[in-house]
């Protein structure tokens, strides 16, 4: 082999190898699954476990919330996926919805989920058609869920009870 | 043909083995394992470790373990002159990154250990030194640091109580350590340590045997055209 291949070839892969340790650094992964995960991620090879996606739809349906947010907490453990992150934020809504009052702290974390979404597809109008569901965009769940977390005098009303759940 | 088969494995270790085994320091320097759940933790090398790689690469140039003027220049060609400062990029990185595998990462521990490197880098500016008295003096200055970080420290901050803890506790009773405080790491830790440590001192080896190899190259040179 030619000295001048070698040169090139050592140059190209030290300087790859060195664009990973700053990548790593970065991100500060915390095992080697996460390596693997955010490694997969870079190299657009990434995708969900769809056998736990479906295990978490299905808790979703049967009012299981949390066990359903663990399910697609690992089926898409990077965060990766826009449409996991919108069933994440849709189960933060409906655990934390209430006739009398929505907790706060859900909502928080189902805006959180929601805004992920949105960043998450490519175009800003994220659609998700599930019969099974009210609210059928990212936009639509992130309002419900920023509106719960505003406090006005409409709180106070007593016609509230008869609200219904999305 | 052997000298054909020289210059190759020349240039694979300049350009691909010395940069690969100083990337290698500069990954596994900052690396720590949580105590309590093994997972992995990266600490930046410091502000503090750039400040020491810098005096430490000046002290290689002065050890003749780094020749600027044989390896970049304007007569070689461009890649080669690229191919060598990203080696002492390299170098720079792993020597910071040694430095941060073994200081205490906070508290007045960390600040004495500075210190100590400091002061000890910057006497050894003024010093007369060749490659090998270089090679050898900053083996013993990192092998120092490591036992006393990976040994005594770990010992005496040990979760469980190592040999350390126990004594200091006999002779110290009373006395607090708070004030030199360190966060705990796992056992697995110390062995990376040894690991980064021993990787970057082979790598400086295999670099002064590379200018030694540079140097006959020159003498031979000036052989044939004496």
């Amino acid at each position: 082999m030619q000295p001048r291949i070698i040169q090139l070839a050592g140059l190209g892969f030290t300087i790859a190898y060195a664009a990973l340790i700053v990548w790593i650094y970065a991100t500060e992964p915390r095992t080697f699954k996460e390596v693997t995960t955010g490694v997969e991620v870079a190299a657009g090879t990434y995708e969900v476990n769809q056998e736990k996606f479906n295990s978490a739809l299905n808790f979703f349906r049967h009012e299981q919330f949390r066990a359903a947010r663990v399910e697609w907490q690992q089926a898409d453990p990077a965060q990766r996926d826009a449409r996991t992150q919108f069933y994440i934020a849709y189960s933060f809504y409906r655990e934390g919805w209430g006739r009398i009052y929505f907790d706060q702290e859900l909502f928080k974390q189902g805006v959180e989920a929601v805004n992920r979404a949105i960043a998450l597809s490519s175009t800003n109008t994220l659609t998700i058609d599930d019969p099974d569901l009210q609210m059928h965009t990212a936009a639509e769940l992130k309002a419900e869920l920023e509106q719960g977390l505003e406090r006005n005098w409409s709180d106070v009303n007593p016609l509230k009870v008869l609200r219904t759940r999305k | 043909m052997p000298q054909t088969n020289r210059s190759r494995n020349r240039v694979l270790v300049d350009f691909v083995v010395l940069p690969f085994i100083f990337l290698t320091v500069a990954l596994l320097g900052g690396l720590r394992i949580g105590a309590e759940n093994g997972a992995f933790i990266f600490i930046a090398p410091p502000l503090v470790t750039l400040l020491l790689a810098t005096l430490l690469m000046l002290l290689l140039v002065r050890g003749g373990l780094l020749k600027l003027h044989h390896w970049v220049g304007s007569d070689f060609p461009p890649l080669t002159n690229v191919a060598h400062v990203w080696m002492f990029i390299t170098i720079f990185f792993a020597s910071a990154q040694a430095f941060n595998t073994v200081l205490p990462e906070r508290g007045l521990l960390h600040w004495l250990f500075s210190f100590f490197f400091l002061w000890t880098l910057w006497n050894n500016q003024f010093s007369s030194f060749d490659a090998r008295r270089l090679l050898r003096s900053l083996t013993v200055l990192f092998g120092t640091a490591f036992v006393l970080k990976h040994m005594l420290l770990a010992s005496l901050y040990s979760p469980e109580g190592g040999w350390l803890k126990r004594m200091a506790g006999t002779l110290l009773q009373g006395v607090a350590l708070g004030t030199l405080d360190t966060p705990t790491f796992a056992a697995s830790t110390g062995y990376i340590a040894f690991f980064t440590l021993a990787l970057y001192v082979a790598g400086l080896i295999l670099l002064a045997f590379s200018v030694n190899d540079d140097t006959i190259v020159v003498t031979d040179h000036q052989l044939l055209e004496d």
